[in-house]
């Protein structure tokens, strides 16, 4: 009876080592209470307070009221809580943690790697669907495909998310506290996303004024894009730039789109970067991880 | 432990040999040439002040980390190029706990059950018995953080022996214990060696090291003597001294003050309440 061969190479797929790196992550998640209050508290504060204060000055964009705008972006950045403090765990792991452990065990890094990135997906997924319990009140109805698309866009920008996480992990040297990660990266991926504000901005946005249907329709055509009683005009472009060059855009993007059916960027382009990203992700992760373990 | 050894090994040969072997970070040379080699069976304790390079010896030998020169094998495996063979068959504990506290003992021990590919049939039994190597039957479904560190350590020794291995190293493996968890912890490991486990470990306890059949001592990265205990007290201390003369004439007085290390920081911010402060 000898060990039996986990190791396909260090890039080989072991789906045991894939489950039980998985199953180590959800446990993790199931005994950490504080989680799950900071998916609640976020949707309170952004999607509630935030939705229908802003809401009652801003009228609506594009026919939907402000809270049904930044529904997809609340989604999101419950995502980007999950994925990061999943993934930065991993400072911890490795100095006082099981990843040593793991490191020096054959297991192939891309099976441990998935199955923490799997992982993590899973958690944001959970987390993710936390606002959409709220959507019904805010006059948003789901069918049940709505959700299923939904899930799997959360579940792929889960993904990507934890695997930038990582990558961004393994080359902190320590770690005294998750304020940096959710200053440092969340908030400006989340601002600069189109979650909170759309890509054209918002000018006159009380709306004490009506502006005819027509003229809407006109000044639609002309790429502004009315709201209330007033309109938009273009962003800044350096405000443009950074929107464009966010991937979370993107995903984000195409979330509102299976959530509202509304959407402001190429389709194409939600679709490849929500869909390809993920898978260049992970070998970026992997190759991180071993990187990481190796410099110490 | 009373499971059959599975690790695989070459029938010939010392169970470790380091061949000049050299680590260096940048301009600083951590390990300089260290060449030794340690028997089949044998209990072998490098020795050496804090930042000597034990620990870099250590992991170079069990391919956590590249030699910038030199060779090492263990079992007869090249730590470079055979490292899949070396990781099959060493067993390895960590200076400091290497286990998810958030997990319970058996959850942990199951995490490495599959990690190191062992048959799922079986592996309740497996974990079972390492949970009574490590006299921690009784609280296998608690979880590691609730555990002292004598505890968590036994459990470490436990899942390092689960996967039959026919070499183990054991990193500083009493520090921080108090004196009961220190010999309830080396009574377990005295076990290992009426069982013929080839064990390599690293201290700074000069009567672990006393304990051991050979020894040997590192100093600025170097191998400044090696040999039996006995031995190195005539040879360096001849007057009546013991191991701990030895070390000092062959190492000196000057204290070795080391800068934090981020591992030192993570291990203060964890006092203070550390991952679960957000």
């Amino acid at each position: 009876m000898r060990a039996g061969p986990p190791v396909i190479g260090r890039f080989g797929l072991a789906p045991a080592v894939i489950g039980v790196m998985y199953k180590r992550e959800m446990l993790r998640y199931g005994r950490d209470r504080s989680q799950i209050f900071g998916a609640i508290s976020r949707t309170i504060l952004w999607l509630l307070i935030l939705g229908f204060g802003l809401g009652a000055a801003l009228r609506e964009i594009e026919g939907y009221t402000y809270a049904q705008y930044i529904l997809p972006g609340v989604i999101t950045l419950n995502v980007l809580f999950a994925s990061l403090q999943s993934a930065v765990a991993i400072v911890w792991d490795r100095e006082v943690g099981l990843l040593r452990e793991v490191m020096v065990s054959p297991a192939p890094i891309l099976s441990v790697t998935l199955g923490k990135l799997l992982g993590g997906a899973t958690i944001a997924v959970v987390q993710g669907s936390i606002p959409l319990l709220v959507a019904p009140f805010i006059g948003v109805t789901l069918t049940p495909l709505n959700v299923l698309m939904a899930w799997v866009v959360i579940f792929f920008m889960g993904l990507t998310l934890t695997a930038l996480g990582v990558i961004l992990a393994s080359r902190l040297k320590t770690f005294e506290g998750f304020g940096a990660i959710s200053n440092g990266v969340i908030q400006p991926l989340y601002f600069l996303s189109g979650s909170i504000f759309p890509l054209r901005g918002v000018i006159g946005g009380v709306g004490f004024l009506q502006i005819p249907e027509h003229l809407r329709d006109e000044l639609r055509r002309l790429g502004i894009y009315t709201i209330g009683g007033g309109w938009f005009v273009e962003l800044p472009i350096w405000i443009q730039a950074l929107v464009y060059a966010n991937p979370v855009s993107y995903q984000l993007d195409l979330l509102r789109y299976v959530l509202l059916g509304f959407q402001q960027l190429p389709l194409v382009a939600d679709v490849l970067v929500t869909f390809a990203l993920p898978f260049v992700a992970t070998f970026v992760a992997a190759a991180a991880m071993r990187r990481m373990m190796r410099q110490r | 432990m009373t499971s059959p050894a599975r690790g695989a090994d070459r029938p010939v040969g010392p169970a470790i040999v380091a061949d000049g072997l050299v680590r260096t970070y940048g301009d600083v040379r951590a390990v300089d040439g260290i060449s030794f080699s340690v028997e089949r069976g044998e209990f072998f304790a490098l020795l050496g002040p804090n930042g000597a390079g034990k620990s870099t010896t250590l992991h170079m030998l069990t391919t956590l980390l590249p030699p910038s020169a030199g060779h090492a094998r263990v079992m007869g495996f090249d730590v470079v190029r055979e490292q899949a063979e070396v990781r099959r068959t060493l067993g390895m504990v960590f200076q400091d706990p290497a286990l998810d506290d958030r997990l319970t003992a058996r959850e942990n021990l199951e995490i490495h059950a599959v990690l190191y590919g062992m048959p799922r049939a079986g592996r309740r039994d497996e974990i079972a018995r390492s949970l009574a190597w490590a006299s921690l039957a009784e609280v296998g479904d608690r979880r590691v953080r609730t555990f002292s560190g004598g505890m968590k350590r036994r459990l470490e020794v436990a899942r390092a022996l689960m996967h039959g291995p026919r070499v183990l190293f054991l990193d500083e493996p009493t520090l921080g214990l108090d004196p009961q968890g220190r010999r309830n912890l080396w009574e377990h490991i005295a076990r290992l060696r009426q069982e013929g486990m080839t064990v390599l470990m690293t201290t700074h306890n000069l009567p672990e090291a006393e304990a051991c059949d050979r020894v040997g001592i590192i100093d600025h990265g170097a191998l400044v003597a090696i040999g039996a205990p006995k031995e190195l007290v005539a040879t360096h201390a001849p007057e009546g001294g013991d191991l701990e003369d030895v070390f000092i004439a062959l190492t000196g007085h000057q204290l070795r003050d080391e800068a934090a290390t981020a591992r030192d920081l993570m291990m203060q911010f964890a006092k203070q309440g550390g991952e679960h402060t957000r």
